[in-house]
């Protein structure tokens, strides 16, 4: 009986172990030709990284080479491209020839996605595929060269981490806000951030590339904000999609890949088969190889007259980059009735998260441990029920006992170089230097370091330290947390934020153990504004962290409408901002004008999607928001002053404004609300303020932590001084020590108290802290002092304002 | 696999022992010594306290400690060094946090066809620098390592200290782009084993063995994995990578080998946290010696490697 | 706004912010529309048991929602109150598909009847 005819288009992996399986079964019932694009056989592509890192050499990743080929009777056309396939002759042609075919087996796989800019062509620009690839970029790594890597998922990074050690400068842009987002969330993209910039990676999230910048070869990388990064070599590694031009030719039915019944036949030809990632079966493709191994058995199966049926697996991801410990498996993503169970340790680097969706768990995501990895894919396989072990399940499968989340595992993993009291300049080492020199307690240890003898905002991490180290020895006092998420309270919170540099959320849910994925509406407004006042340049302000006014820029009423207020610098109008404020509330049916304690005109009863509009008009008369919303610079309340009063000592009306220009814009853990009066007589009711002046004769009397809320309170005196220019610099001294130590919602004069005004009084004393403080004020208001009326009447984000969809109108056909 | 560790006779180190703490002393665990029956005589015969010698150096000084030239050194088995033919030694302290529990030194001899290097590099300013290094005759290569800098995550020796593993890389100078790859590929070095050597309070150093086809430091390696964080409660290791000029690659990643405490002179190493040396053949590999090296980190033992000659 | 299978496109899934809302107008009323920080997309009635407040203004953690007025949190997933209250807003089916956000006509159609 003459042999059957089998021609293969394709000599990667799933090709090569259909041919294993073909020849392990019947050696002698095939013969077969096997076409390859590239000049070479069967090799292990997803060790390429590894080859590429100088970990693994070409050698040790060839799976068949020719004298296999050879042994098997293949007859090998590689490094010839097929140009056409005539299914009604049966046959295909190759560059160099026809041959015909019996059946015909498509195993084309996959081409790099390359994103449509310019400079896309240009030499230096490589995708990352096949060796020649690898070859490409390993030929590109001369000491002191820049590579510049488009996407940070699987294949990115693998080759960001390879082309770092063979000594290249490498910078990672990533599109989305965390690194492998498909594959893992926030906080394991957090911890996998952090390892590769361990390894001097450059990674940049949220950043679209515009151009490949170049002269004749490739020269840099242009992003969409402008920045431009140096490059000599590109690698484009944004995803995969299934080569199937062949097949269409073909005419053979193709979706996102060559469409495949569960016995790999096309859908088009019942001689004609189809292999791999040129695959589309059941609206799914396939990148990871453990499918790809799947469907060549079955396709053997097939062939070989049995029954077999491929079906669809929950796949597991790991990253090949040699100190990086990730997993994930199965859905975290998407559904509903889902439970998170979620394991921190912050010492050890370590994240782990479950998905628990009725009585089974549906997926898994681990960092820095991953040895319960393969047993955790396992139940998510056999879609297991683990009711029974689901309160220990994060334990895994040797869990014994199990041990509780340790509170103060965020303490005990602070470095001994870690900063613990600011005011004294303690570190972590010398606390922990004098706990073992016998001072055992806080007052003894405040005695010895100082540490938390100042402010005292640091006592309850001093406290916690001398718990770690002395163990069991010692209880410390139970302090209120945050929130249900963690147990640590607010001040530890922003002595850690500093501490230990978090930058970020995932950052804080991380180091700091976070119970839950991404915190709740308690912590996250807290978590948002600890990070944005103390890395202004660093942080993004998130907006999905804010309450309501914050994020829409105005009050939301209790019907679901909103008060706009515009600014009135100290409380100074004209007729032409009069007029404006007028027509505004005519044209946007504005219900009610009301003029407010604080000097401003307020208009009530504003509808959502009239925002931005509403803004443009007033921004158009030369008025920004009044920020009448915001724990933040609310109104300098002044007086008339020397201009009209014949009290008037000093020009208040003209410090005000002053004031009020200075500190506009900024964010601070409650709002803020300034007067300032021109003599004692005290019209601007400045001595019950957050800061009042109270201008007299021979200067400025500056005074702090007044309220006329639910608490009455005169201001405390924090100083006197002579000119209009210290009292500037002593209220912003001030404000950015409120906006550095303060619990998130005390107002300054809740503050002061816990703190001490002497402590306030004693630290403002010192000139070079003042002046330091108002250096970091200015910083921050690089950042934050903008009209967010003027943003928002953009195009873009006046659509964030309006429904997203209004199916009333739908309906209504 | 040949071309990439060649089955030859002549060898890098000739002798490597094991030195482990004893009331205070430090006396003689095991070693390979070759031929050499008078050095090893000596050896045996011989203990260090803490400071004395070049093993109780290295454990007082908490560091490995690279010595050239034994005379007028504190070395102290000089004259029977000299009759062995040997020239120089490294003695690398293995520490378990700040618990000290052996010391491994390898010893080499001189002479013009003894190529390859063992190197002790040390973070300064958030550097790598060449702290000293045995190169035998690769004295061209000697001169580039002492004039080269790794910053974090660049080449062997970065990549080891960025990745906190040992790696091993293979092809140094073979058209590859080597952080010192001109060199190493005219010094005729192939394959490098680097790994972290952690000292108490925190400081690490990075120890490479660069091995060259005519005098390989050894035809056989492996790095095994022993994190609870990759193998769970269990005493165990899994081999993450290997290369045998025998059997080529040892590494399979559908198939991981996985060893238990107690099991072969890595499982030796395994169980009791200290180094070991073997030349019994069949614990070898059909080598004719085997060195063990556990690395301690994070108050658990992460890593062994393991290399045959 | 295209009709599919009884399914509505009501826009991109990029539009409504991670861990943030969009408001949906239907004839049924007001629908929130919610992504959370795993990319999950919820519907529910837009409007707070308590005292009406509009729930895609609230803060988006888990999969939960705190309404801006008085900080009662509700399940994207079953639409129950949390805590010590009880009730329960309406859910609609929604899922994601290439990126676009589809609403269950069905759904919204029953709910407009009743």
């Amino acid at each position: 009986m003459p042999k059957e005819k089998l021609v293969i288009v394709g000599a990667g992996m799933a090709s090569g172990r259909l041919l294993e399986h073909l020849f392990e079964a019947e050696p002698d019932r095939f013969e077969v030709t096997v076409f390859n694009a590239e000049p070479r056989g069967c090799y292990n592509r997803i060790m390429l990284s590894p080859v590429l890192s100088g970990e693994k050499s070409w050698s040790e990743i060839v799976t068949h080479d020719d004298a296999w080929y050879a042994a098997k009777g293949v007859t090998c056309r590689f490094g010839e491209k097929v140009v056409a396939i005539d299914r009604a002759r049966k046959t295909v042609s190759g560059e160099r020839g026809e041959v015909p075919y019996d059946r015909l087996v498509i195993a084309t796989g996959s081409s790099p996605f390359i994103i449509p800019v310019p400079g896309r062509d240009l030499p230096g620009v490589v995708s990352y595929r096949d060796l020649d690839d690898t070859n490409a970029m390993i030929e590109a790594c001369k000491p002191g060269a820049r590579a510049v890597v488009i996407g940070g998922g699987l294949l990115g990074l693998e080759a960001a981490a390879g082309l770092r050690l063979r000594g290249m400068e490498v910078t990672v842009l990533h599109l989305s806000g965390h690194l492998m987002e498909r594959q893992i969330d926030a906080s394991a993209g957090y911890l996998l951030k952090q390892d590769l910039e361990r390894r001097g990676i450059d990674v940049r999230l949220k950043a679209s590339t515009a151009e490949i910048l170049g002269e004749g070869r490739v020269e840099g990388v242009r992003l969409i904000d402008d920045t431009e990064i140096p490059a000599d070599l590109v690698v484009m590694a944004v995803g995969i999609r299934p080569s199937t031009a062949l097949a269409a030719a073909a005419t053979l039915e193709v979706g996102r890949g060559i469409l495949v019944d569960a016995q790999m036949r096309s859908a088009t030809d019942p001689e004609v088969f189809a292999l791999g990632e040129c695959v589309e079966f059941e609206g799914a493709v396939f990148g990871l190889v453990a499918p790809l191994y799947d469907q060549a058995k079955v396709l053997a199966k097939t062939l070989l007259g049995e029954d077999d049926t491929f079906v669809l697996r929950e796949l597991s991801t790991k990253l090949k980059v040699t100190g990086c410990d990730l997993f994930s498996a199965g859905d975290f993503a998407e559904g509903e009735g889902r439970e998170d169970v979620v394991f921190r340790d912050p010492a050890r680097g370590v994240y782990k998260r479950l998905v628990i969706e009725g009585d089974r768990l549906i997926g898994a995501v681990m960092y820095g441990d991953t040895a319960d990895g393969g047993w955790f894919h396992g139940l998510i396989k056999d879609r297991a029920d683990v009711s029974e072990m689901r309160e220990t399940l994060i334990f895994g499968p040797a869990f014994q006992g199990g041990e509780p989340l340790d509170p103060t595992a965020a303490v005990a993993a602070l470095q001994p170089e870690a900063e613990i009291c600011g005011c004294n300049g303690v570190c972590k080492g010398s606390i922990v230097e004098a706990i073992g020199a016998g001072a055992t307690d806080l007052g003894a240890v405040r005695a010895k370091t100082k540490a938390s003898a100042s402010c005292g905002t640091c006592t309850g991490l001093v406290e916690q330290i001398l718990a770690v180290t002395m163990g069991g020895d010692y209880a410390a006092p139970k302090a209120q947390p945050v929130c249900g998420c963690t147990d640590i309270t607010h001040e530890d919170l922003r002595r850690l934020i500093k501490a230990q540099e978090l930058k970020s959320q995932p950052a804080v849910w991380q180091e700091l153990g976070w119970r839950t994925p991404n915190g709740c509406h308690v912590c996250r407004p807290a978590v948002n504004y600890y990070l944005l006042a103390d890395w202004p340049l660093d942080y993004t302000d998130d907006p999905q962290s804010r309450f309501v006014n914050e994020r829409n820029h105005a009050n939301i009423q209790k019907d679901g409408s909103y008060s706009v207020m515009p600014r009135m610098w100290g409380g100074i109008t004209t007729p032409d901002e009069l007029r404006a404020i007028a027509d505004a509330a005519d044209r946007y049916g504005v219900p009610t004008v009301k003029v407010t304690g604080g000097q401003r005109i307020d208009l009530l009863g504003v509808k959502k999607e009239d925002l931005p509009a509403i803004w443009g008009d007033l921004n158009a008369a030369g008025m920004v928001s009044g920020h009448g919303y915001t724990k933040g610079l609310r109104t300098v309340k002044t007086c008339v002053g020397t201009d009209w009063c014949r009290f008037g000592t000093q020009d208040s009306t003209g410090l005000g404004i002053r004031l009020e220009k200075m500190l506009w814009g900024s964010w601070t853990p409650h709002k803020v609300k300034l007067g300032v009066s021109g003599c004692p007589r005290n019209c601007a009711e400045a001595t019950c303020k957050d800061v009042g002046i109270i201008c007299v004769d021979s200067g400025f009397e500056i005074g702090v932590s007044g309220a006329a809320g639910m608490d009455v309170k005169e201001v405390e005196r924090l100083a006197k001084v002579a000119t209009e220019d210290e009292v500037v610099e002593w209220v912003v001294a001030f404000v950015q020590l409120y906006r550095e130590h303060a619990k998130y919602l005390d107002r300054p004069y809740k503050w002061t108290a816990k703190v001490g005004m002497d402590w306030v009084r004693e630290t403002l004393a010192d000139a070079a802290t003042r002046a330091d403080l108002n250096h970091r004020f200015a910083i921050s208001q690089s950042v934050y002092q903008r009209d967010p009326w003027a943003e928002r009447t953009e195009e873009q984000q006046k659509r964030r304002y309006l429904p997203l969809a209004d199916l009333t109108l739908e309906a209504a056909e | 696999m040949a071309g990439v560790i060649a089955q030859t006779d002549p060898t890098f180190v000739e002798v490597a022992e094991v030195w482990v703490p004893e009331e205070g002393r430090l006396v003689l665990a095991g070693g390979s010594y070759g031929a050499l029956d008078a050095f090893a005589e000596t050896s045996r015969g011989t203990s260090f306290g803490r400071g004395e010698g070049l093993p109780g150096k290295a454990w007082a000084e908490a560091r490995p400690v690279v010595l050239k030239g034994f005379d007028g050194s504190y070395f102290r088995r000089t004259e029977a060094a000299k009759a062995a033919g040997l020239t120089s030694a490294v003695a690398v302290p293995v520490f378990a946090g700040s618990a000290f529990k052996a010391v491994l030194v390898v010893l080499c001899g001189d002479g013009p066809e003894r190529i390859g290097a063992i190197e002790v590099w040390e973070e300064r300013d958030g550097v790598l620098h060449l702290d000293d290094g045995y190169y035998g005759a690769a004295r061209h290569f000697e001169w580039v390592s002492q004039h080269t800098q790794f910053p974090k995550g660049q080449g062997l020796v970065g990549g080891v200290w960025a990745a906190r593993t040992p790696i091993l890389m293979r092809d140094l100078g073979s058209g590859y782009r080597f952080v010192r790859a001109e060199s190493a590929g005219k010094a005729g070095l192939t394959t490098g084993l680097g790994l972290p050597v952690p000292a108490p309070g925190g400081k690490t150093y990075v120890l490479t063995l660069l091995s060259a086809l005519g005098t390989p430091i050894a035809r056989r390696f492996e790095i095994w994995d022993a994190r609870a964080a990759r193998v769970g409660a269990a005493r165990e290791a899994i081999l993450i990578d290997g290369i045998c000029a025998r059997e080529g690659a040892l590494w399979d990643d559908e198939d991981e080998r996985r060893t238990t405490a107690w099991k072969g002179v890595v499982g030796r190493v395994l169980g009791s946290g200290v180094p070991a040396v073997e030349t019994n053949e069949q614990a070898a590999h059909g080598y004719s010696s085997v060195v063990a090296l556990p690395i301690h980190q994070g108050g658990e033992l992460s890593h062994v490697v393991a290399w045959y000659c | 706004m295209t009709r599919d299978m009884g399914w509505i496109d009501i826009g991109a899934l990029d539009d409504v912010p991670l861990r943030g809302a969009r408001l949906v107008k239907s004839r049924a009323g007001c629908i929130a529309v919610f992504r959370t920080g795993e990319n999950e997309v919820f519907a529910t009635s837009n409007t707070c048991l308590h005292r009406g407040g509009p729930l895609s203004e609230g803060i988006v953690h888990d999969r939960k929602v705190t309404c801006p007025l008085h900080n009662h949190v509700y399940s994207l997933e079953t639409g129950e109150v949390q805590g010590a209250d009880s009730g329960r807003i309406a859910t609609y089916p929604i899922r994601i598909e290439n990126g676009r956000l589809l609403l269950e006509a069905a759904a919204i159609a029953k709910a407009d009847a009743a």
